[in-house]
């Protein structure tokens, strides 16, 4: 019996001009946004590429130079694209991803993209991540909204309710009609972006790395589609209206999309307000110049220091000393310096991270919300990756630092033999299994919007009387 | 038609209204979101107030030091007992540690209304002698997530949340007559249909627009005082803004000539808004990206260190080796930092900043060049999208635009040239190395801040003009249209 009403409605929904109308727009966007997510991947992932060869060619190829000199010149450490950015580009443009590795200065990410971008890009960025996210669910309440208001307002609900069918047949019979449309769009992108990541052979090992998360990815959207899916046809029973559910359904995702996760995002930024520049330079300038509690001001420190070196080597002399002073003193506040850098950017990521937090507990309120999180950080386009790759960028930096301090307390000049010792960066995104881990909350979120939306539809088809 | 009339028509939808209760819900919640959009708008006005008081105590503080220590070294015989890097008598010193002074751009009190660019671009700078501004700053510290799920300002709320009210307030004023059976008596009426139509439109505008306006002013009075309300930008707020929802109202006035159901109506207008407010900006995002691509500031680092490479290769080898091997700076000088060795790092960075400067020039013009080509592109083909027009207005006329951030962004520039005008001399000369005074401190130029809220290049006329020729346009097809409704 539900397959008869499934086929049924499958057929009314082809017939209708504006279902058409709306699957073919569809089709049309969904291809835009994959040309769009896949030109965006491909010079992005061949800028990035490119350059950190450059700019480790230009490092290693630099000449004779004073050691320190040499290593102020550095190198940049570039955040690479993330393998999935054809489909999902998440915060990618919005965090930078250059990372300078000089000597005694704690590298921060710049060359965020957005400082560039004009106005439109307001309006979002057409890819499949913004597609699913914005445009599929509005679609999808668009063609659910009247599938059940319908036989009340042409009065064919009494003939359907006097047929052989039980409610939940009726129920699951034009959910799956609705369902089917969906899935086959789901079943597009999937099939597209398949191809799409097979065809991009410039990255080794790329097809073996993008498949956990890609299938990862097309189960959270299986999910969200289908939940989706179930509260339209839900609100379009309860309603019983065609108008009414529009309103309600189009208001759940103008406030679920656009209101709630903005609104939250300043309610968190007042909670949490963030240091501003001026402070942040004021207070670890006067941390690293004064010294924290008793270290006492930095001339003290590196006289002590002089003194400890000096007892070493057991010389009373600066000029005795068989090695330099002068990288010995770079290396020790390059430490001390290090720790309270650290500590400054440690509170700068923990109070992000309670932004974060209270944004993301938002998503209670609205199940887009949840998926946009899930997505980005299944791609590796989120805010906890990003850390990740300026927490490794920073190790280099001081291994670096390390290295050049090493050589310079016995050498005062260091050529391309030398700067050739000093690896090249690199950076790979954690495997799916952190990714997992780092999206319990939203995946949690997701399951308790599904168990709502289960609960919705239950509730309705009960309520299906005359 | 008649005044009496439309005295009875004016009542007619003020009880309508009135008794419906999901207009009266979204009312309540419009004016909750319209008065949290400017409370935020405002909040973000007084953190940046607060900084720029910040930054110019930090300014006072930092000269107050500088010129402390100065007097100290001058009482004592020019003998500095710290680190020598620290000595502010040399300029190079000074230049790098107290000296630096910051650029701002003071907020203009409507960016209450529209955060624009204000939250990627920065409103201040530290400007150094040797860091080019755009290659260390981006902006304030902010959370890129937070940043990425946008603002909830005024702007936002009047170009998303507006229209879609609009359309529940105005998409079925022709349907919901044939659906409750009030056509048949409308059409035995004496009065032309298509003329009492547009009078009930006429009326839900002006009851939308003077609700939202007597929400809006009394708010901004208060958080911002009255006189931003006296500006020209602000006539030019009200008169978009007014014309923003005018265009709305049009629109569903044509659509409702189409005599189709209120359904059909309400997606049509919804798929508008959709097409003109989502679909439309990102089509001509991925159009403008492919005509002038912007390039990555990459490129401008990648050009900047192959100068310097090529400068290390003969020039600044010479003088490199002139300072760490000159008998004058080299005591061991891996051990000890000289005088000369200080005087000859501040030569290098100078002279290594004046290649970086020629260098990053090129790919700097074609950084800037694109955007503003871009920016070009859109003010041509804004009129696309309603919603993208509002976003430009509204930010320009709050001060918050790019074109305003890219005139701060160049004035800094240009404070930052006469900086190294001020300091080279001091640092480039052997006999003038460690002789920065206390007049010379008082000497270090100053930014002269402004809030950059000029709009002229907007030409402002012109598209306001069109569009309300655009919306004479819709009100007159709808009216013809409704002029031959009789089904």
């Amino acid at each position: 019996m539900t397959g008869l009403i499934l086929k049924k409605e499958l057929k009314e929904l082809f017939r209708t001009s504006k279902v058409m109308w709306m699957l073919g727009g569809i089709i049309v966007l969904m291809a835009l946004a994959l040309y769009n997510g896949t030109s965006y991947y491909q010079t992005h992932s061949h800028l990035i590429r490119e350059s950190q060869q450059v700019t480790y060619q230009q490092f290693i190829s630099q000449g004779d130079k004073n050691p320190h000199l040499g290593a102020h010149f550095g190198f940049y450490a570039y955040k690479p694209t993330a393998d999935m950015a054809m489909i999902e580009n998440g915060i990618e443009d919005y965090t930078g991803n250059s990372f300078y590795l000089e000597p005694h200065k704690r590298g921060v990410v710049r060359f965020k993209e957005i400082s560039d971008a004009t106005g439109l890009r307001s309006f979002g960025f057409l890819n499949i991540g913004f597609f699913t996210e914005f445009i599929l669910p509005l679609f999808i309440f668009l063609i659910c909204h009247n599938i059940f208001s319908k036989e009340w307002e042409n009065g064919t609900i009494k003939m359907l309710l006097s047929s052989k069918a039980n409610p939940r047949q009726i129920f699951m019979g034009k959910l799956f009609a609705c369902l089917s449309l969906v899935m086959g769009i789901v079943v597009l992108i999937a099939a597209a972006s398949f191809i799409l990541f097979i065809s991009e052979t410039e990255t080794v090992g790329f097809i073996s790395r993008v498949l956990p998360a890609y299938a990862c990815y097309l189960a959270g959207l299986i999910l969200f589609s289908t939940m989706m899916t179930t509260i339209g046809v839900s609100v379009s029973l309860l309603t019983r209206t065609a108008n009414l559910s529009l309103i309600i359904l189009s208001g759940f995702w103008l406030i679920g999309v656009f209101l709630l996760p903005r609104l939250a995002g300043e309610l968190s930024k007042n909670i949490h307000p963030s240091t501003t520049s001026l402070e942040f330079e004021n207070n670890t300038f006067n941390e690293k110049q004064y010294g924290v509690g008793d270290e006492g001001h930095k001339d003290v420190r590196r006289e002590a220091l002089l003194q400890r070196t000096m007892a070493q080597y057991q010389v009373k002399r600066i000029e005795d000393l068989p090695v330099f002073f002068i990288p010995i003193t770079i290396e020790f506040f390059e430490d001390s310096d290090g720790q309270v850098m650290d500590r400054a950017y440690q509170a700068v990521d923990d109070n992000e991270a309670k932004q974060d937090r209270l944004v993301l507990n938002s998503a209670w309120l609205t199940p887009f919300l949840a998926f946009r999180d899930f997505s980005m950080r299944i791609t590796a386009t989120d805010m906890k990756t990003h850390n990740d790759f300026a927490s490794k960028a920073e190790a280099h930096r001081r291994k670096i630092g390390v290295i050049v301090d090493d050589f310079y307390q016995k050498n005062t000049v260091a050529g391309n033999a030398f700067w050739k010792t000093v690896p090249q960066f690199s950076y790979t995104a954690p495997g799916i299994g952190w990714r997992i881990s780092n999206a319990t909350d939203s995946i949690f979120i997701l399951l308790g919007w599904t168990v709502f939306a289960t609960g919705l539809m239950v509730y309705a088809y009960r309520k299906m009387t005359v | 038609m008649r005044l009496p009339l439309i005295n009875i028509l004016f009542r007619h939808e003020l009880k309508i209204l009135s008794r419906n209760r999901v207009l009266l819900s979204l009312s309540a919640l419009i004016i909750f979101i319209l008065v949290s959009a400017l409370w935020i708008g405002s909040s973000m006005l007084r953190k940046q107030e607060q900084t720029i008081i910040k930054i110019s105590q930090s300014e006072k503080e930092s000269l107050d030091s500088l010129k402390t220590r100065i007097k100290r070294i001058e009482a004592h015989q020019m003998v500095y007992p710290g680190f020598i890097w620290d000595d502010p008598t040399f300029a190079y010193n000074t230049a790098r540690n107290e000296g630096p002074n910051y650029a701002v751009k003071k907020p203009f009190p409507l960016q209450v209304l529209s955060i624009g660019q204000s939250d990627v671009q920065p409103f201040y700078y530290k400007v150094y002698i040797n860091k080019k501004q755009y290659l260390t700053y981006e902006s304030e510290i902010e959370n890129s997530f937070l940043q990425f799920i946008g603002n909830f300002d005024f702007a936002f709320v009047v170009i998303y949340l507006f229209p879609l009210l609009i359309i529940v307030f105005s998409y079925n004023v022709l349907s919901a007559e044939k659906e409750q059976g009030t056509w048949v008596l409308l059409k035995t009426s004496n009065q032309s249909i298509a003329q009492m139509m547009i009078c009930r439109m006429g009326i839900r505008y002006l009851l939308f627009t003077s609700f939202f306006w007597l929400i809006v002013i009394p708010v901004l009075m208060i958080t911002i005082g009255g006189d931003a309300l006296f500006t020209v930008n602000w006539t030019w707020i009200m008169a978009e803004v007014s014309l923003y929802f005018a265009f709305w109202f049009a629109l569903a006035l044509l659509v409702n000539s189409f005599s189709m159901t209120s359904n059909v109506n309400a997606m049509v207008l919804i798929f508008i808004w959709l097409f003109t407010g989502i679909i439309i900006p990102n089509l001509l995002q991925i159009g403008l990206n492919k005509v002038y691509p912007i390039p990555s500031r990459i490129d401008m680092l990648t050009a900047e260190r192959d100068a310097i490479n090529a400068y290390f290769e003969k020039d600044g080898q010479d003088l490199t080796k002139e300072v760490f091997s000159s008998p004058k700076s080299m005591i061991r000088q891996a051990s000890v930092v000289t005088p000369g060795m200080v005087y000859g790092y501040g030569v290098i960075v100078y002279k290594s900043q004046e290649i970086k400067d020629q260098a990053t020039a090129v790919a700097e013009e074609k950084l800037y060049g694109q955007i503003r080509k871009q920016q070009e592109g859109i003010r041509q083909l804004q009129l696309l999208s309603p919603a993208l027009m509002m976003q430009e207005r509204l930010s320009a006329l709050a001060g918050s635009h790019w074109y305003q951030f890219n005139q701060f962004s160049m004035d800094t520039d240009r404070f930052r040239k006469k900086t190294q005008e001020f300091y080279y001399p001091k640092m480039a000369d052997e006999n003038t190395y460690r002789t920065f005074s206390i007049a010379d401190a008082d000497a270090i130029p100053k930014f002269n801040a402004k809030d950059y809220h000029d709009f002229s290049w907007l030409k402002i006329w012109q598209s306001f003009l069109i569009y309300l020729g655009i919306i004479i346009l819709l009100l007159v097809s709808g009216y013809r249209r409704l002029l031959e409704a009789r089904k």
